[in-house]
């Protein structure tokens, strides 16, 4: 993809040796992984085998499900995400998240967007409209949307609450940007939109993306990583997990012999 | 718009006896839920009809007996007194609650609250009476020693709506969508403004719900009244001491109807009649408020 092999890999979150519970059901096994600044990672494997629960470690949007805990090593920057003297608030505002079905709040286009300002108290209608219009050009919906800023949210398509959401999530300025399936509930051509949009924003972002369609894998990511039953089985460049990987069990599963 | 959702041909012969037959129940179960309300408003009506004119909710009763002439303005106002004073106390408290109920719902501490909570719901309201009868007006003993009066009555129906507006708005904002609340989490929104800013606002046209089931609960009691305010046909200077009662609309027809006087009769009935229209206000206006203040939160952060 582009020029990107001859960049030096920096990595920007690294986990090791991690391990994830629900109360007494263990959901990751010792996971060894590294996201790379400004690269595009994908996360696959069937349902249920912890790609949810990985994402969600590393901005602690774990931490409010009753018993969740973790065990080992996960740093941003290398500072550990979940430190006692670390707020898990700050971590959230530096690693952004857009979920599987578009949730938009119930306000305004405009409003939606400058909420995480609103709520770090940026309070200049200026700085605002300012930072709004960036946001949406970022997420390629200020034309769509620059007429009727102060409409609801709700009257936009699925696809371009979507991508209201991921403006949203760039509104605060995040490092890394989490995306759970974030086209799984959208047509063929929202979806084509939404990767197109991630290919733009990989120049100034650190993007993980859990998928469960492995040629959306393919075709947007630079790394690749398969999970199953909660361990990481693999992750390597995308081209190598989809044309030669070194597991068995990666090319059953990439090959649909299974999941 | 399409004419008819369900399109009755080519349905087989069951499913049209049984779409005959659902329908008819449902016609059925929509009549009985609305026929009290209209027996209300017609019986009153009928029998009230000749009471009723402007001064009727602008006088004082007057007369022997006592109301047989002048109108019901101390009802009016008492109820209006021991509504504001049970909203006051039930209101902020019943909000917490339920907010803490919702946000701590795993807790054991939770879990007590809610089951004492709901413990309350079915005390019969003579029990509520006797006991705000012991702690806010009995002259003796522990207790406030307010004497039967407003203050006592309104804190006796106050804690008698607690538990109703913790319920429904627990409940209110459990409706709320996980992942909307999950989605200003992730912007690196505090527990507190999400509360304030999401949830809230979200759960606001419940919330009101409630408080309006607790008004409307408190505007019917009668039984803790008569033990803790029983009734003025007057309007008070003080909510506090012997001459602390205030009037209130539903133990004004109570007592008008246990009067020998058809006058009384006629005048109770057309009371009620004054009673649903101010619960009809009350609904319209706690429904204005929720929409206010949604319409007010979307604008905001
Ligand atoms: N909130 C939760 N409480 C308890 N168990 C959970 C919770 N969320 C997920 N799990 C369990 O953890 C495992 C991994 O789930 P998840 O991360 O959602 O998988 P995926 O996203 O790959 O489908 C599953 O077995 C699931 O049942
Ligand atoms: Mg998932």
């Amino acid at each position: 993809m582009e020029n990107g092999a001859h960049d030096p890999l920096v990595p920007k979150i690294e986990v090791k040796n991690f391990s994830a519970f629900y109360g007494k059901t263990q959901a990751l096994h010792n996971v060894d992984f590294t996201i790379f600044e400004r690269k595009i990672t994908a996360m696959i494997g069937p349902s249920g085998c912890g790609k949810s629960t990985f994402l969600r470690s590393l901005n602690r949007m774990n931490d409010f499900y009753q018993g969740f805990r973790v065990e080992g090593s996960a740093t941003l920057d290398g500072e550990e995400i979940y430190s006692p003297t670390v707020n898990p608030v700050l971590i959230r505002q530096r690693v952004g998240m857009v979920f599987q079905k578009p949730n938009p709040f119930q306000k305004s286009i405009f409003e939606n967007v400058a909420y995480g300002l609103r709520i770090q108290g940026v309070k200049s209608r200026s700085v605002l409209a300012d930072i709004v219009e960036k946001s949406l050009k970022a997420a390629a919906l200020w034309d769509e949307v620059k007429d009727r800023l102060n409409g609801s949210a709700f009257s936009l398509s699925g696809g371009q609450q979507q991508r209201l959401c991921i403006a949203r999530a760039l509104a605060v300025e995040p490092e890394v940007i989490l995306l759970d399936e974030p086209a799984s509930a959208l047509d063929p051509i929202s979806t084509a939109r939404i990767e197109e949009l991630m290919q733009d924003l990989k120049d100034r972002y650190t993007i993980a993306i859990v998928t469960h369609n492995m040629q959306q894998a393919a075709r947007v990511s630079d790394r690749t990583a398969f999970f199953l039953d909660g361990t990481l089985v693999e992750v390597n460049d995308t081209t190598k997990i989809f044309t030669n990987p070194e597991d068995s069990r990666t090319e059953d599963y990439i090959t649909g012999r299974f999941g | 718009m399409a004419e008819n959702i369900l399109p009755e041909k080519g349905l087989s012969s069951y499913r049209k006896v049984r779409n005959a037959l659902l329908g008819s129940l449902t016609a059925v179960a929509f009549i009985l839920a609305v026929t009290p309300l209209l027996a209300i408003v017609y019986i009153a009506y009928d029998r009230g009809k000749a009471a009723l004119s402007l001064s009727f909710i602008t006088t004082l009763p007057g007369g022997f007996p006592i109301g047989i002439e002048g109108g019901i303005a101390n009802g009016i106002v008492g109820s209006l007194i021991l509504i504001l004073l049970a909203s006051l106390l039930s209101v902020p408290v019943g909000i917490w609650a339920g907010l803490y109920l919702w946000d701590q719902s795993h807790t054991r501490m939770a879990k007590i609250t809610r089951l004492l909570s709901d413990l309350l719901l079915g005390v019969p309201s003579v029990i509520w009476g006797v006991v705000g009868f012991f702690v806010f007006s009995t002259n003796t003993g522990f207790g406030f020693h307010w004497g039967f009066s407003g203050l006592a009555a309104g804190l006796t129906l106050g804690f008698i709506m607690i538990p109703i507006v913790t319920r429904v708005t627990e409940q209110a904002l459990r409706d709320v969508p996980r992942s909307y609340i999950e989605g200003a989490l992730a912007l690196g929104a505090s527990r507190f403004q999400v509360v304030r800013g999401l949830a809230i606002p979200a759960a606001i046209t419940g919330i009101g719900t409630g408080i309006l089931l607790g008004v409307l609960n408190v505007l019917g009691q009668t039984a803790p009244l008569i033990f803790t305010n029983y009734y003025n046909t007057g309007i008070p200077t003080s909510l506090v001491g012997s001459n602390g009662s205030v009037g209130d609309l539903a133990m004004q027809i109570f007592i008008y109807i246990h009067e020998p006087s058809k006058a009384l009769h006629v005048k109770a009935m057309a009371a009620a009649l004054v009673l649903t229209v101010i619960v009809l206000l009350l609904d319209m206006g706690i429904r204005l408020l929720a929409w206010g203040s949604r319409k007010y939160a979307q604008r905001m952060g």
